[in-house]
Order: C-alpha cells, then structure tokens, then sequence
C-alpha cells in the first residue's frame, strides 16, 4: 500500500455526481486524483505521462473508455485502466479486460472493490 | 237352318198329301225284262272323247257335258247330274242336300236348284246303294211336284268317290215315246264310273285354284311389303344421315350415299370411275381390323359395328363407326353403314382433357370433390379426396368408413353436419380433422352446396380442401409471432431496464461513494467534520436526483392516453368476438352470445374496456385447450343489472380451479399456466375498478369457471373514470 502513495490517480466520467465524489474517496485513502469530464479533456491534459492509474468510464459522449484504451495503448503509454460503468451489461467486461484493463467496477461499487483494483493496478506498474 | 226349314216343310208336305212307299214307284226289274237296243260303240267312243277333252279344256263345264252327252247317248227328254252338299252350295261329301250343278234337255231350267236329301229319288238311291229306275216318283216325293214336266220315268246312277257317295247321274224320259232298257243301264254305269273321275279332277282343280290364289296373295303381299322396304330403305340411304356403302369382298364401292362420299371427300364421278375402293381407304394399322371383320362376314353374313378410320381424299383421317352384312347369293357383295365418329372423338377428347384437367386440379390444390344424394345414400368421390382419405380408389364410400377416419372430437362435428344436411337444404362450410393410419392429423376445410337431380331429388356437391400444410403453417406462424411478441416485450422490457438502471446507478454510485467518503471524514483522527458535512451535503443531492429520475419515468409512463365515451358493450363485445373468432376456431371453441336487447350504454374507455373482454376470452380459451372429451364451449352474457349496472360474463368449460386459488387470481404475476405472465387478470382489474366496478370469479357448477365484471353507468362514472386515471 504504501509503494501507492503520492501516486496520482485519474478519473475520467461525464457524471458530476461521481467526478466529485470518487475524486474525495481516493483522496482520503491518501492518493493524489485529478478528475476529467471527457476522455480528450485527460488527453489534452499534462498528466497523462504521470497517472499511474486511470478510473475510466465506459459510456461517454464522445470518445469512450475503451476508444482511450486504444488511443492510449497506440500511444505506448500504458496507463493500469480500472473502468467504472453505470450498465447493467456484463459483456462489457471481458473485451476490455482482454485488452489489458485491470478491472471492470459495475456502478455502484464498494470501497473495498476500489481498494482492491487500485492496488492491482499500482503493482501492475511496479512489476 | 236349310235342315230345319226343310223339315217343317216336310212337315207341312206329309200332312197334306199322302207319299208312296217306295216299291210302289219302283220298275228297276224291268231294264233287263224289256228288249234291249244294240251296243252304238262307234257313238259311245265319239261321246267318250268328247268328254276327256272336254275334261282338259274347260273342266269348269264338264258337269253340263256329261249331262248333254247323257241325253244325247240314251236320247232322254232331261238328263242332270246330283251332288250332296252340306250347306247347299259347296260340294260336300258328307252334305245333307243334293244340290243340281248340270241339266240338260226339258228340265235344263231347274239347273241350280235341289232338294234336302230325302225329299227326292237321289237319297234313295245312295241308301239303296244301285241303279234304280223310278215311275212317277212325285207321288213319293211331292217336294217335286212343282218341277215340270213330269217324269214318266227316271234312271238314276250313283257314284262314289273313294268308296264314298257323293252323288247321282240321271236321265229323265217325259213321255211313254221310249222306255229305259239295259243298254242305257250300262251306258249310265259306264258314265257314272266318268262322274266320279271328273268329280275328282274338278275337285283337285278347285284346290289347285284355290292354292294357286293363295300363293299369289302371299306374292302379291310380299312385293308390297319389298316396295315398303325399299321405299325405306331408300329414305334411309338418301336422307344421308348415315354413311351407306355397297362393296364388294375385291375392294371396291360400287354405290355410296353423299354422306359417305363427303365424309371422305369423293364425289360421284370418283365413284363412277371406281377410284373409291374400300382397301385404299384403310390405314395399314386398321388391315388387320379388316380381316377379323371379313373373317366374321364369310361365317356368319354379317360383321358387327367396330371403329376404324379412313384416309380422306386429302390424306387426312376420319374416324368412322363400321357395321356390315353380306348379300344373299353371291356372297361377295354386301352393304355397310359408316358413322363419322369426328364429333364424338372430338368431344371424348375434350371431355378426357377436361377430365385430366379436373383431377390434375385437384392434386395440384389439394381439393377433393364428392357428391351425395342425401335420400339414396349413394356418394361419390373425386380421386383427389380418396387419396386425402388414404382409401383405396374405388373402394365404395360409406359413412362407416368416413366416421372411422374422423378425429374422435370431431365426430360430433360431422353428425351434427349430417343431420343439419338431411333437415334443411342450405349451403354450408366446416372445417374438421381426420387421424390418418400413421396417427398424423390432418386438417380439412369442407364447402357443400345444395342442388337438385333431374328427378327433383336433393344431392350435395361438396369440396374438401386438406388444408394441414395451411393449417401447420398458420400454427406454425402463430408461435412464431407469438415468440416475436414475447421476445420483444421481454427485450424492451430489458432495454428499459437497463436504461432505468443506468439513470439510477449515477446518482447510486455517487451515494454510496459519498457515504464511504463521509465515514472515512468522521472516522479521521482528529475528524473532518466540515469534509463530512460537504460530502453528505453531496449524498443527499445525489439521492434528491434518483428521486427526480423516478419521478421523471413515472411521468413518463403515465402519459397513456385515456378517453371517456359511451360505450355501447354489446357492440364492443361482437367487437371482440369477432376479432378473436380466428384464433377461437383454431382451438375448436364453440362461442355463443347471449346479449341483452335493453343494455344500456355506459361512460368509460371502450378500447380498455374491450382489452378487458379479450383478456377474459383469452383466459377462457387457454383455459379450454388442455380439455379433451368434452365440447370446448364458450359462453359471453350481457346483461343489465339492479342499481343501474351492466354486467359481462365470460363462462367456459375449461379446467377450472380450486377455492384456495380463487383469491390469488387477480395478483400481479400469479398464474396458473405455463407460458403466462399473469398480469392479465390483474391488469383486467385495475381497468374495471378505475370504471369504478368490480371484477371477480365464480367456480360453474358443472366443469369450467365464469369471470364477471359488473360497471356503472351512472353519469358520474365519467368523471369517476377520469379521476382515477389522473391518480395512477
């Protein structure tokens, strides 16, 4: 746990309601959180080279979560993904684990299942 | 008649005159006892002659020559021959009356009359049986004393014939000038014997005459009755309705009708020319035809009609109908009738065409025909229907055999279709199945129509359509959709959910991040009491915006539609029933109607309302499908109740419920069948309690159960409807 600390978490979600309130959650396990309201607004942004984790939405107007799994993977940076979504379809899961997402949270999700994929992926990037 | 006249003038004469027995008039002793004259030969022979040649040229007169030649031989005053006759006319044998056919000399008037037998010297002398000469016989026989001059003597000659009397020849002197001796006893002998062949002959020449007459009558008639025939025969070979040939066994016609020579488009100086020959005519496939029919003529004279064809002159054919015989005699020439037969091969043709058309029809449509005449009996199948039945083509059709094809639940069916068809002769349709050998079903769909024969009798012609692809396809097509349906609601049920879910899980996720955030604040040493104000300040905003979205849906959903108008229920409920009849007939249901002629309309939704009335069909129907052995009859009822309501009832025979299920009918999601969803019933109570009425079961007496919905149709319940819209 502690090898996350100060690391800087990304969320990206068109939703207010969870843009303002996962951002707080994460700040009190004692992480570093930027939020973004669209996948280009966190392209744009300067810190994509040094998200160390990215808690993606899947639905989005726009560019989706997984059309910034594929800009990121063509980009070479390969950011640990963790996508959050509010459907209630299961098929999404598999296709974007199979291109290399951590984990896939069904909205609402418990705060030991956030615990638990945001360390996955912090020792995703340690290894 | 003469016989008894005689008598009664015999009667009258005895009585009158006293007669003299016979050996009083009696002298016969004295021919031999008086000096006899000298044989005259010379005469004797000339007279003789005479006679025979007489004899074979005028028999008719040869009576009155004998009679001349007896006066001219014995030189007597009167000479004449006696027969006896029967009737007094014809010569007879066996007569009862001499009758006088030839007399010569004195009493040469008195030719042509007679006496009965015995009122003269004729019955004495056959009785006697010999030559008797008499004296003044009219004191014995005063029958004749009215014949003048009187006999002073008379010689009378019996003669016989075949050992029979018939007959006397005799010679009469007036006078005492000469008297009979022995010379005219041989000479009257002599003649007597001639009498008798020339009888003979005569007679024979009388039946010659009279078969001679007859053979010519028979002639005569039989050449009127050959130029009758002729005539007809002439009719009947020129009205030319029939071909008529004369032939020959070398090949030729030597005379034909126009009917024949157009038939094969000769004409008459074809035939004079003898370029119409019968072996020319004849197709090489018919030869051998002809040889059966030639064989036939040679044993028996005739050959029997048989169809062959001949070439025209054009090449062409014609069929021809052919009957013959040979003529008499010569046994090489004969007659023959020709019947162009195009006409009726022409129309044997169609017929067949029409024929093959017909079943080629059916097979292709699957239709089979029968008639039926209801009072005989007699029914008569299409091939098509037989093959639809699987029977034996030709087997005879009976009753028995369709009943035993027939699915055991459409027995009642059919007979009820029978008798409906023996009762009252009016067209009608049914539809019914059949359980083939191989236990397959098969589904028929029958239209019969009335018709009367030519005796006035009624008779059914019927179509019998197998419409199991149709019907498979139909079923086939209804689950299809019915699947469709299913698969539809159920996805757009999904997609709704989903939809909704995805709305709430926002605010949800938020909620629940909040609330961990907020204890994490408290849970802080020293705690964050500002932080967990602000983050459950967030809760309750995300919570505030799941209700908004509920909220939002709820608007959505309750957008429907309501419309308040009179509504007529029996028009609402034919309505349905005949939009449903399809599917009710598919499950062989029955429906009856009774609806009240006073119900009066109500205020309410009459799409609602009728969305009610197909659920309780539906119900009823499926309710009804698993039942087997007893009719399927369905039973809707108006009708007006007390309090100014009207009432619907839904009766089936279906397979009902118990008690404990009656009060969980109309929950939300119950049901008591397989592939329900169980809203119906509940969705039907939430209409009939929004129209301010009452929906509930009853359990029937007998099998089934009865739904009942019961309305108000006071004025209120408009508003009473559109209030309780407006609250859901």
């Amino acid at each position: 746990m502690r090898s996350g600390e100060h690391s800087l978490v990304s969320v990206v979600d068109d939703d207010e309601s969870v843009r303002e309130s996962l951002p707080e959650l994460i700040r009190q396990f004692g992480f570093r959180v930027l939020a973004f309201s669209s996948a280009e607004a966190f392209l744009a942004s300067a810190s994509v080279g040094e998200t160390r984790c990215l808690l993606l939405d899947v639905a989005m107007p726009g560019m989706s979560g997984p059309d910034l799994q594929r800009e990121l993977i063509r980009r070479h940076q390969e950011i640990p993904i963790v996508f959050i979504t509010g459907t209630t379809d299961h098929t999404v899961r598999p296709d974007v684990l199979a291109q290399g997402a951590v984990e896939c949270l069904f909205k609402p999700f418990s705060e030991t299942a956030l615990l638990d994929a945001l360390h996955a992926a912090f020792r995703m990037t340690e290894a | 008649m003469d016989k008894s006249g005689d008598i009664n003038s015999d009667v009258l004469l005895e009585g009158s005159i006293p007669t003299a027995p016979l050996e009083l008039i009696l002298c016969t002793e004295k021919l031999h006892q008086r000096p006899s004259r000298l044989p005259d030969y010379e005469t004797e022979n000339r007279a003789l002659v005479k006679l025979v040649t007489a004899l074979a040229d005028s028999p008719s007169t040869i009576f009155q020559t004998l009679a001349e030649t007896i006066l001219d031989i014995t030189q007597c005053d009167s000479a004449g021959l006696s027969l006896l006759t029967r009737d007094g006319k014809t010569p007879d044998v066996c007569g009862e009356r001499f009758y006088w056919p030839a007399i010569a000399g004195s009493w040469n008037p008195h030719k042509g009359g007679g006496t009965p037998r015995n009122f003269g010297p004729c019955g004495d002398v056959l009785d006697q049986n010999r030559t008797l000469l008499f004296t003044h016989f009219e004191r014995r026989y005063p029958y004749l004393l009215p014949v003048i001059p009187a006999a002073e003597e008379c010689l009378l000659v019996p003669f016989y014939v075949a050992g029979e009397a018939v007959g006397t020849i005799w010679g009469i002197m007036h006078s005492d000038r000469r008297k009979f001796d022995a010379e005219d006893n041989r000479i009257m002998n002599s003649l007597g014997k001639f009498a008798s062949s020339a009888y003979q002959a005569l007679k024979h020449i009388e039946d010659l005459k009279i078969q001679v007459s007859e053979r010519e009558k028979a002639e005569a008639e039989v050449r009127e009755l050959a130029r009758g025939l002729e005539a007809k025969v002439r009719r009947l070979v020129e009205a030319n309705v029939v071909g008529i040939v004369m032939w020959n066994l070398e090949g030729a016609i030597t005379d034909a009708n126009d009917a024949f020579l157009r038939m094969v488009q000769y004409d008459r100086e074809d035939l004079a020319f003898g370029r119409v020959r019968w072996t020319d005519l004849t197709p090489a496939e018919w030869h051998a035809r002809d040889e059966h029919a030639i064989a036939h003529l040679k044993a028996t004279g005739i050959f029997q009609p048989f169809e062959k064809e001949y070439f025209r002159k054009d090449g062409s054919r014609v069929p021809v109908l052919l009957g013959g015989a040979l003529f008499e005699g010569t046994g090489k020439e004969g007659v023959a009738f020709v019947v162009d037969l195009s006409e009726q091969k022409r129309a044997e043709r169609a017929l067949r065409r029409s024929e093959a058309f017909l079943a080629e029809g059916q097979r292709l449509s699957q239709i089979g025909t029968f008639s039926w005449h209801v009072n005989t009996g007699e029914i008569t199948w299409s091939e098509q229907l037989y093959r639809i039945y699987q029977f034996e083509i030709g087997l005879p059709v009976t009753l028995e055999r369709i009943r035993k094809r027939v699915h055991p639940e459409d027995l009642s069916v059919l007979e009820k279709m029978i008798e409906h068809a023996r009762g009252d002769a009016t067209d009608f349709e049914w539809q019914y199945r059949l359980v083939m050998p191989d236990g397959t079903t098969k589904y028929l769909h029958a239209v019969a129509h009335t018709v009367r024969d030519q005796g006035g009798q009624l008779e059914y012609i019927a179509t019998i359509q197998d419409v199991t692809a149709r019907r498979l396809s139909e079923e086939a097509l209804d689950k299809a959709r019915a699947q469709l349906t299913h698969v539809a609601r159920v996805n757009s049920l999904g997609v709704l959910t989903a939809s909704i879910a995805h709305e709430l899980n926002q605010p949800l996720s938020g909620i629940i991040t909040n609330a961990n955030t907020c204890l994490r604040m408290l849970a802080a040493d020293p705690a964050n009491v500002d932080g967990a104000r602000e983050t459950a300040r967030r809760t309750i905003r995300d919570g505030n915006r799941a209700a908004e979205i509920l909220a939002r849906l709820r608007a959505l959903f309750s957008k429907k539609e309501s419309t308040t108008e009179a509504v007529d229920l029996n028009e609402a409920t034919r309505e349905v029933i005949a939009l449903s009849s399809n599917e009710l007939q598919r499950n062989q249901i029955v429906v009856q109607s009774e609806l009240a002629a006073d119900l009066p309309t109500i205020t309410g939704d009459r799409i609602q309302l009728q969305q009610v009335i197909v659920n309780l069909l539906r119900n009823a129907s499926e309710a009804m499908v698993d039942t087997h052995g007893r009719p399927r009859q369905l039973l809707i009822r108006t009708e007006r109740e007390d309090g100014d309501r009207v009432r619907v009832g839904v009766r089936d025979t279906g397979v009902g419920f118990d008690r404990q299920s009656m009060d969980k009918l109309f929950d939300a999601f119950y049901t008591t069948k397989r592939d329900g969803m169980g809203i119906g019933l509940s969705v039907s109570r939430s209409i009939v309690e929004r129209h301010h009425g009452r929906l509930w079961a009853e359990l029937n007496d007998g099998p089934g159960v009865t739904f009942l919905f019961s309305i108000p149709r006071g004025s209120d319940a408009k508003t009473h409807a559109a209030s309780a819209m407006r609250q859901s």
